[in-house]
């Protein structure tokens, strides 16, 4: 189950080229590419993501991906994350995706939506309309044809929004992607959030993509954002 | 005496009273009122079951046959995690028997191989520092100048 | 030899040329219409100078004939026979593109007749052409293609592919450039007038005759030569094709960007094809004042130097002495600590290759920094008129200037090399206009003849005082031009030899009594930046760096090793902004990523003072930048923010310096010459006796001359086969 995550605000899209950190010449801290070095401490993601400690594997989770404790120093920067908290909890569960079957995978989607894997438990109900939508889900091929009116129904979603990309076809072009009618990977139309690999994923893969996406949701920083700035 | 019992429950069978008495095992089973209500925050759900084994990560797994196919076997992710649980902290000899891809389970499995080499397993990493990154492998468009400067000293 | 043959053909060619100036003005006063002749094309009445060919009458009323072997910059041929047309009365039709008109025919080009002539010319071409425009290169912009699509039979009748078959012709390897699959050939001999008439080398010609009929070099040589790349477009079919570009992309699927050449300082306008932000390849574009159709090889195959060598990141040098790369913000920090630190004691130098805005971004910051020493590689002399009238250092005459002129002079100047299409133009003039070509300067192969008058700058003296027999020659011109190659300039004595020349061409212009308007100083520029920077105020040629008080050196594109092989005093803080990772950048302590011309939206002024512009045709590499966005960050980190954030901003103060640096596409007429030459009598030194040299003598001294054709495989190979060549015991010595 190796899914794959590209978080939106890379710093650079080029990711042949990684980062680590080194203390010594001209600065303090420089931050310097090197292609051989495969240690990359240095990405540092607005996230702050604490989900994984490799000291310890046993060390206790908190919910919030939000390292701030409760002092008197900081007592605002703790109320903004926990303003952060609550307002992603609102948000992850109740993903209302968007219906965009293109081919396949879409029999694999509606799955997810009947009793078996019911995704309804997780205040997840299919939207017929974009604008009512939060999450795209691009399960099939897109064609060329196509595109236009997927980057239209993307511009119709109201903010803040999501694209799942569910399938090799949507992730890359898949079986077709020498075909000179499809779009090799529907990210060269819009941003997408979590890669569903699979011809087709099973409903299962994709409601973990979706509980991804939870995990992703959960990590929005906007008021912390505003505040710091 | 027996036969007291049985009429006593087919009367509270009949009025639908047992499942009162089942939600009080099921919660006394879960470790009392508070620790139900957080299993229920948790997984929303509340089972009983008998605990089948632990895998090394701290994770639980439970059978009961009562429930139907498809209900009938469940984990309990380890404490430490909380709300952090994800599938993939499933280690694959469980997947397997959760996935009723066999009746075995991993500690009595005689196909499951052993290896020396076999990495443990790990969750998915995606979204912490640790994620995977894709590179290409295509040859670079652009050949990039390197510096012989050392040459210079 | 051709000159004589050719002139019939040219006098009728050119006198059409006229004729479609003149047509209008024709039609507007009936008065005229005794001297023009009246034709039909497909009953429209056309009033055509005789001499118009029938082909030329009809593109003037818009009627367009198919043709492969007619173009209207070469010779006409007419075997290709596909621009067959009826004429009235006439039994046979008849080959439009060489059929002089005569008074009252009636051209019928969409008669049965004419259909039926067509079908069958197409016919036989596709008899023996193979069908593989799958795999050809030319495939989408083939005229066989479109025309057999067009004009041609819906139809084939070819069956004998088992008895006969097709003809087959041996491929020829005439180069690393071109590449050949002469099977394809229609023996349209465009390649081999080209060859012949406006590159100067008599290498292509045809062998045997009917079916056997070859396009080839006679015996195994390459055709080398500095224009080369052009039989590929003349080709109408893809018989000579690209060799860097084969099988890399199609026309349909590229980006054409219209851009401006920077190799040399003609400013050759350029068609940049991309394809998935790569550069797939350059073709000239139409411009008649400046490269007309042609483009010189550096400029069409250097683009792989584009993407080799390339500074894609920040880098700045540790303790260790290495360079590593690292982030803009502390790249920028560090810069710009040392350039706070050096208290005005910064030395700026500008490369070849720099556009306007990064140069007057620039000046602007390293002024604002306390310093003045803002230099570009090549030299101008300062004394005598300087750089405050622009007539001085600009090609006053123009480019199209060259085609009026009756003799030319060039002194201390290979234009073959320095400025391949400027060559074309002397050589179109020496062809067609009887211009007589006279040089100072070492023996060379201009592909033209010339009067050699020796190599001393002392003839210029001579020239001067009127005792040199060539004066004769100057006063019996009624245009002549002088033309000085800017390299000369470097020279020791380069005040004097520019003071010279500018008198010898007061003297020459009052001797020969030419019109007041004409202008006979001309001087070459090699750089592409040189004009800009000096119209922006730059103290040219930086001849004694170890002088001047430097403790941070900016290198602005700046390569040249002449420059920066002087030593650097270690203690200096060498910064580098360019593309190339060469010279410069193995010194620098800073390294900033800037971009090609490919990549950015820069102004160029030509060697005429023509400002032109480039645009983006691909996004610069990695974290490479723009140039002047880099200067302009600098100097808000160095705590002297320039006043400009946008193009448009950097734009303005271009205007505010020199108005004609934004004046696209137009050049602003030179003045003052008078005055300049006034000034250079003030300069004393005297001329010395050491001869003239040129720094690009042979065809392989001319494809590397610069950081991005230096990076280019392509041309490496090109140096490579120009030496093989010269192990060929068929070669004949002669300096190709």
């Amino acid at each position: 189950m190796a899914l794959l995550k590209r978080s939106q605000n890379l710093l650079f899209s080029m990711n042949q080229f990684q980062f680590y950190l080194v203390k010594k010449g001209v600065t303090s801290s420089v931050t310097l590419h090197n292609k051989e070095n495969t240690d990359n401490k240095a990405v540092d993601s607005v996230s702050g993501s604490n989900e994984v400690s490799s000291k310890n594997d046993k060390e206790y989770r908190p919910y919030s991906p939000f390292n701030v404790p409760l002092k008197r120093e900081n007592l605002a920067e703790f109320v903004v994350a926990r303003i952060d908290d609550v307002l992603n909890l609102a948000r992850k569960n109740s993903l209302w995706p968007l219906t965009f079957g293109l081919a396949c995978c879409a029999v694999e989607m509606m799955h997810i939506a009947a009793p078996r894997y019911d995704m309804d438990r997780f205040g997840m109900i299919f939207r017929a309309s974009p604008r009512q939508a939060d999450v795209l889900i691009v399960a099939g091929t897109v064609t060329n044809k196509m595109a236009p009116a997927l980057r239209q129904i993307y511009e119709q979603m109201p903010n803040p929004k999501w694209v799942i990309s569910m399938g090799s076809c949507a992730n890359g072009g898949g079986y077709y992607h020498y075909s000179y009618a499809v779009v090799r990977g529907c990210d060269r139309i819009i941003p997408v959030d979590i890669y569903v690999p699979g011809c087709p994923p099973s409903a299962e893969a994709l409601l973990y993509g979706l509980l991804l996406l939870q995990k992703k949701i959960k990590r929005i920083a906007l008021i912390q954002k505003w505040y710091r700035k | 005496m027996e036969r007291v019992l049985l009429v006593y429950e087919k009367i509270l069978r009949k009025i639908g009273l047992e499942k009162f008495g089942n939600l009080i095992e099921i919660i006394r089973i879960n470790d009392g009122p508070v620790n139900s209500l957080k299993k229920l925050t948790y997984y929303d759900d509340l089972k009983k079951g008998t605990l089948v084994g632990t895998d090394e990560f701290g994770n639980r797994y439970y059978n009961n046959n009562y429930y139907f196919f498809g209900r009938n076997r469940w984990v309990e992710y380890a404490d430490h995690v909380g709300f952090n649980y994800d599938g993939s902290q499933v280690p694959p000899e469980w997947y397997g028997w959760l996935h009723y891809k066999t009746d075995y389970l991993p500690e009595n499995d005689p196909t499951r191989p052993n290896y020396p080499w076999v990495l443990k397993p790990s969750e998915n990493l995606t979204g912490t520092k640790a994620a995977y990154m894709c590179y290409s492998t295509t040859k670079p468009k652009i050949v990039v100048w390197t510096p012989q400067s050392k040459q210079k000293a | 030899m051709l000159r004589s043959s050719i002139q019939k053909a040219a006098k009728v060619s050119r006198r059409c040329v006229h004729i479609g100036n003149t047509n209008k003005a024709a039609v507007a006063k009936p008065s005229a219409e005794q001297t023009l002749l009246e034709v039909y094309i497909d009953d429209k009445k056309v009033l055509v100078e005789p001499g118009t060919t029938v082909l030329q009458a009809a593109a003037l009323v818009g009627v367009e004939i198919p043709r492969f072997c007619y173009h209207e910059r070469l010779a006409i041929a007419g075997n290709c026979r596909m621009c067959l047309v009826e004429i009235e009365k006439s039994p046979k039709p008849v080959a439009a593109c060489a059929m002089p008109v005569m008074n009252g025919w009636r051209v019928k080009t969409n008669s049965e007749m004419t259909r039926k002539a067509r079908e069958g010319v197409m016919e036989f071409l596709l008899v023996n052409h193979p069908l593989d425009c799958p795999i050809c290169d030319q495939g989408g912009e083939c005229d066989l293609q479109d025309q057999s699509m067009a004009f041609g039979s819906d139809r084939s009748r070819f069956t004998d592919i088992d008895f006969s078959g097709k003809r087959a012709v041996e491929d020829k390897d005439i180069g690393p450039l071109v590449k050949t699959i002469m099977t394809r050939c229609i023996h349209c001999t465009r390649c081999i007038r080209f060859a012949s008439e406006v590159a100067g080398v008599d290498d292509l010609g045809t062998t045997g005759r009917g079916s056997d009929m070859q396009v080839g070099t006679y015996i195994e040589k390459m055709f080398l030569s500095e224009l080369s790349g052009n039989v590929i477009d003349l080709c109408p079919v893809g018989a000579l094709t690209s060799k860097p570009y084969s099988f890399t992309a199609r026309p349909w699927e590229t980006r054409k960007i219209e851009s401006i050449d920077v190799l040399d300082a003609v400013g050759s306008n350029i068609v940049v094809s991309t394809r998935t932000n790569e550069v797939m390849r350059i073709l000239p574009l139409l411009n008649e004042q400046v490269n007309e159709e042609w483009l010189a090889d550096k400029s069409r195959f250097s683009y792989d130097g584009l993407k080799t060598q390339r500074l894609a990141f920040p880098m700045v040098k540790f303790d260790s002495g290495e360079l590593k790369a690292v982030e803009w913000e502390d790249t920028l920090k560090h810069a710009a600590q040392a350039l706070n630190n050096a208290n005005g004691q910064i030395v700026g130098i500008a490369g070849p290759l720099v556009d306007a805005e990064a140069l007057i971004a620039f000046k602007d910051l390293l002024n604002k920094l306390g310093s003045e020493h803002v230099y570009t590689e090549n030299a101008f002399p300062l004394s005598g008129s300087g750089i405050d009238i622009r007539a001085s250092y600009l090609f006053n005459s123009k480019i199209v200037g060259i085609e009026q002129a009756d003799l030319v002079l060039l002194i201390g100047t290979n234009p073959r090399y320095d400025a391949p299409l400027i060559n074309t133009r002397i050589r179109k003039s020496y062809v067609h206009n009887e211009l007589d070509v006279a040089l100072i300067g070492p023996k060379i192969d201009l592909t033209y003849d010339y009067e050699h008058l020796g190599n001393s700058a002392s003839t210029v003296k001579d020239l001067i005082s009127g005792s040199h027999p060539f004066n004769k020659r100057l006063a019996q011109a009624k245009k002549p031009l002088i033309i000085l190659g800017a390299q000369q300039l470097k020279r020791s004595d380069g005040a004097a030899l520019l003071a010279a020349v500018q008198q010898l061409a007061k003297k020459t212009a009052e001797i020969s009594k030419v019109d007041a308007s004409w202008k006979v100083f001309n001087l070459l520029q090699e750089a592409a930046s040189q004009v800009a920077a000096l119209d922006l105020g730059y103290k040219p040629g930086i001849s004694n760096l170890k002088s001047l008080p430097a403790k941070v050196l900016y290198l602005l594109g700046a390569d040249d090793s002449d420059v920066l092989k002087e030593s650097i005093p270690t203690d200096t803080f060498v910064i580098y902004q360019g593309h190339h990772g060469e010279t410069g950048a193995e010194l620098a302590d800073v390294i900033f990523p800037g971009v090609t011309y490919t990549e950015k939206q820069g102004t160029y002024v030509n060697t005429e003072g023509r400002a032109q512009q480039t645009l983006n045709a691909v996004t610069p590499p990695g974290y490479a930048r723009t140039d002047w966005k880099i200067l302009r960050a600098l100097s808000e980190i160095a705590g002297k923010t320039l006043e400009y954030e946008t193009l448009q901003e950097v734009r303005k103060r271009l205007e505010e310096v020199s108005p004609n640096l934004t004046s696209y596409g137009n050049v602003q007429e030179s003045n003052f010459i008078a005055q300049a030459t006034e000034l250079s009598k003030s300069v004393k030194n005297n001329l010395e006796s050491k001869p003239i040299d040129l720094k690009l003598k042979k065809l392989e001294d001319y494809f590397m001359t610069d950081v991005i054709s230096r990076s280019s495989v392509t041309m490496s190979k090109c140096i490579q086969a120009v030496l093989k060549q010269k192990q060929n015991k068929y070669y004949d010595g002669v300096e190709k």
